[in-house]
């Protein structure tokens, strides 16, 4: 009841139904258009330090052939330039610089990186560990349902960005993981919540009647049966989770704890250019457009239901 | 019913147990050292005093001694005293809660002021030019991050149109004084607050709208000539009921939110504390900071899980069980 979650609160609850071929059919292309250009954003974090580094040439290697073409970038994106401090947008360097004169174009590539391995990380171990912690609660009634269900309300008591701070805090040192930490805590309490509900709910169900009844455990009908069932409500949960954590790490790199610099993150761009964004827009506009619209990308994902 | 609710009442004991242990370990037993912080602030420490310093603030001890020392003192309301100027936490924290109170409240007010309107509006008119538009409008407001938002709203209303106050609170800053002062002051930050929640919480009256407006009791209503008031007496309960637990999803994304919009806009409340006590390695204020808000959290979820069942006469017969498959 607890949800945060659109994907998962509220009336309207996402099921197989929502799946089906007839509602698939209108915006279908746009979907899988969606999907496509967040596996684009993916590749564009994996190649960031071959795209943009400081060599003119980019190698890429076929097979045993060599094939060298202009690097995208010619930039990496720590390099210092005081002279070219806040150059605005040109053939040069196409997103401007900043106002140490690195290249933000460079450094949105490289941004990539951090903002997507946080979210894609805590949100993965978000969702193993609440499938865990919800799947034995449900599957595992009296005490260890009860002393499960605390651990799961203590978790979920603790706002996000709040606890990432206090573990930023704590360990003395930024870096991934007390970001991941932080982030993955919060997520795991509403996956393992959503698990146990629905896990409670789908054993009134007669196929799990059935199951049982031809002999399978509580853990085998569980995995063969139930597993299935939860996948598609499970994944729109997770791209709802990944919006949120790439919103908490670029909150986090506002505030000024996020990834160690000079390593740059989206939300650490923003933070670093909110004084000369009068003067100089495109060091706020670019990291900004770029986290605008991957959280659109992700969040029409939680609205459409399916993956 | 009785059941359900002494449960729930008895359960949050534990809970509450629960988070301070939490709260307490994750800034007491990671690697972190509030004494090499204070060295490196510039403040350098003789061997003998460090080891006075450790010994007063318990550093010499066993965690769980520590633990036992702290839960018992934070029971009596004494939260130690804060690493950065020697005042206690609880004083500090008592000074900046009315701020953030305030700032959450104006949110929580604007949320649902947009949200119930556009929501009905939505599930009412699904295809309509309004609904529509009002949808992608939404979308775009929780695309955009608060400290972005931030930035857009201080440019344009304070530094271009200059119709209102960058930040801070001005004048009112020694204390709640001139409530018509503070105002102008108010509108920004909870603007920006409120702008993360709308999204979320029209996406979540139009579903629960979308679900009570065919039902068919209400439709006998409507055909039997009950219109506007009247219909809203009768069926507003009805209505309002998923917005009670809307509360829940809110009230902790509020707190997330607050840290964020008061550091951008300068509002000296909890929020631009935590930033500090992060910053400035401030232990016992960081930890006092989080229990509160874990605790405010949970406040939150068991005034829901009361106020339901106390709502909602469906629930008080043989309710309690379907209650229970909920939490």
């Amino acid at each position: 009841m607890h949800e945060t979650d659109p994907a998962t609160a509220g009336p309207v609850v996402a099921g197989p139904a929502a799946a089906g071929p007839a509602e698939r059919a209108p915006g279908f292309r746009s979907r899988r258009a969606g999907l496509a250009l967040l596996g684009g954003l993916g590749l564009l974090a994996l190649a960031a330090p071959r795209l943009a580094s400081e060599d003119p040439l980019l190698d890429l290697r076929l097979g045993s052939s060599h094939l060298v073409v202009p690097a995208p970038v010619p930039w990496s994106e720590r390099r210092v330039r005081l002279d070219e401090s806040l150059s605005p947008p040109s053939s040069r360097h196409l997103c401007g610089t900043d106002v140490l004169g690195r290249d933000v174009l460079a450094r949105l590539l490289h941004g990539t990186r951090a903002s997507l391995a946080i979210g894609f990380g805590a949100t993965l171990a978000a969702l193993l560990l609440g499938l865990l912690l919800g799947g034995t609660a449900a599957l595992r009634p009296g005490p260890v349902d009860l002393a499960l269900g605390r651990v799961i309300e203590i978790l979920g008591c603790f706002p996000p960005l709040l606890l990432a701070l206090s573990l930023v805090a704590a360990a003395g040192q930024r870096g991934l993981l007390p970001i991941l930490v932080g982030i993955a805590a919060g997520r795991t309490a509403a996956a393992a919540r959503f698990v146990r509900a629905e896990t409670l709910r789908l054993q009134a169900a007669p196929f799990w009647l059935a199951a049982r009844a031809s002999g399978a455990g509580p853990w085998q009908a569980a995995w063969r049966h139930l597993l299935p069932l939860l996948e598609t409500p499970l994944l729109v949960q997770a791209s709802f989770g990944i919006a949120q954590a790439v919103l908490l790490e670029s909150a986090l790199g506002f505030l000024g704890l996020g990834v160690e610099p000079p390593n740059p993150s989206w939300g650490q761009m923003i933070g670093d250019g909110r004084g000369v964004a009068a003067v100089a827009w495109w060091t706020v506009a670019y990291p900004a457009g770029a986290l605008a619209l991957t959280l659109t990308l992700l969040l029409r994902k939680v609205d459409s239901r399916v993956w | 019913m009785t059941g359900f609710v002494a449960r729930r009442v008895l359960l949050a004991g534990p809970t509450l147990l629960g988070i301070s242990l939490v709260a307490f370990l994750v800034l007491s037993v990671l690697p972190g050292d509030p004494i090499a912080a204070r060295i490196d602030a510039g403040a350098p420490l003789s061997a003998d005093a460090e080891a006075r310093l450790r010994s007063e603030l318990r550093l010499d001890r066993p965690v769980l001694v520590r633990y036992a020392a702290w839960l018992q003192a934070a029971a009596q309301g004494d939260l130690g005293h804060s690493l950065h100027d020697g005042r206690p936490v609880a004083g500090i924290l008592r000074e900046a809660a009315p701020w953030t109170l305030l700032l959450n409240l104006a949110a929580l007010g604007a949320i649902y002021g947009v949200a119930l309107p556009l929501g009905l509006l939505q599930a009412r008119r699904p295809r309509s030019t309004w609904a529509r538009l009002s949808e992608g409008g939404l979308i775009l407001a929780s695309v955009i991050p608060s400290f972005i938002a931030a930035l857009l709203l201080q440019g344009l209303f304070a530094l271009r149109l200059e119709w209102l106050p960058l930040a801070g609170t001005g004048e009112a800053g020694q204390g709640l004084a001139g409530p018509a002062g503070l105002l102008p002051h108010l509108v920004l930050p909870a603007l920006c607050l409120a702008l993360a929640g709308w999204g979320f919480a029209t996406r979540y009256a139009r579903g629960a709208f979308a679900e009570a407006l065919p039902a068919a009791s209400l439709a006998a209503a409507r055909a039997r000539g009950l219109r506007g008031p009247g219909l809203l007496k009768h069926f507003g309960l009805l209505l309002a009921l998923p917005l009670v637990w809307l509360l829940g999803g809110i009230v902790p994304s509020l707190l997330s939110g607050s840290v964020i919009v008061e550091e951008a806009f300068d509002w000296p409340g909890l929020g631009r504390l935590m930033v500090h006590a992060v910053l400035g390695r401030d232990t016992p204020l960081a930890m006092a900071l989080l229990l509160l808000s874990a605790a405010a959290v949970l406040a939150a979820q068991l005034l829901i899980d009361l106020l339901y069942p106390a709502l909602d006469p469906r629930l008080r017969g043989t309710g309690a069980e379907a209650a229970h498959a909920r939490d």
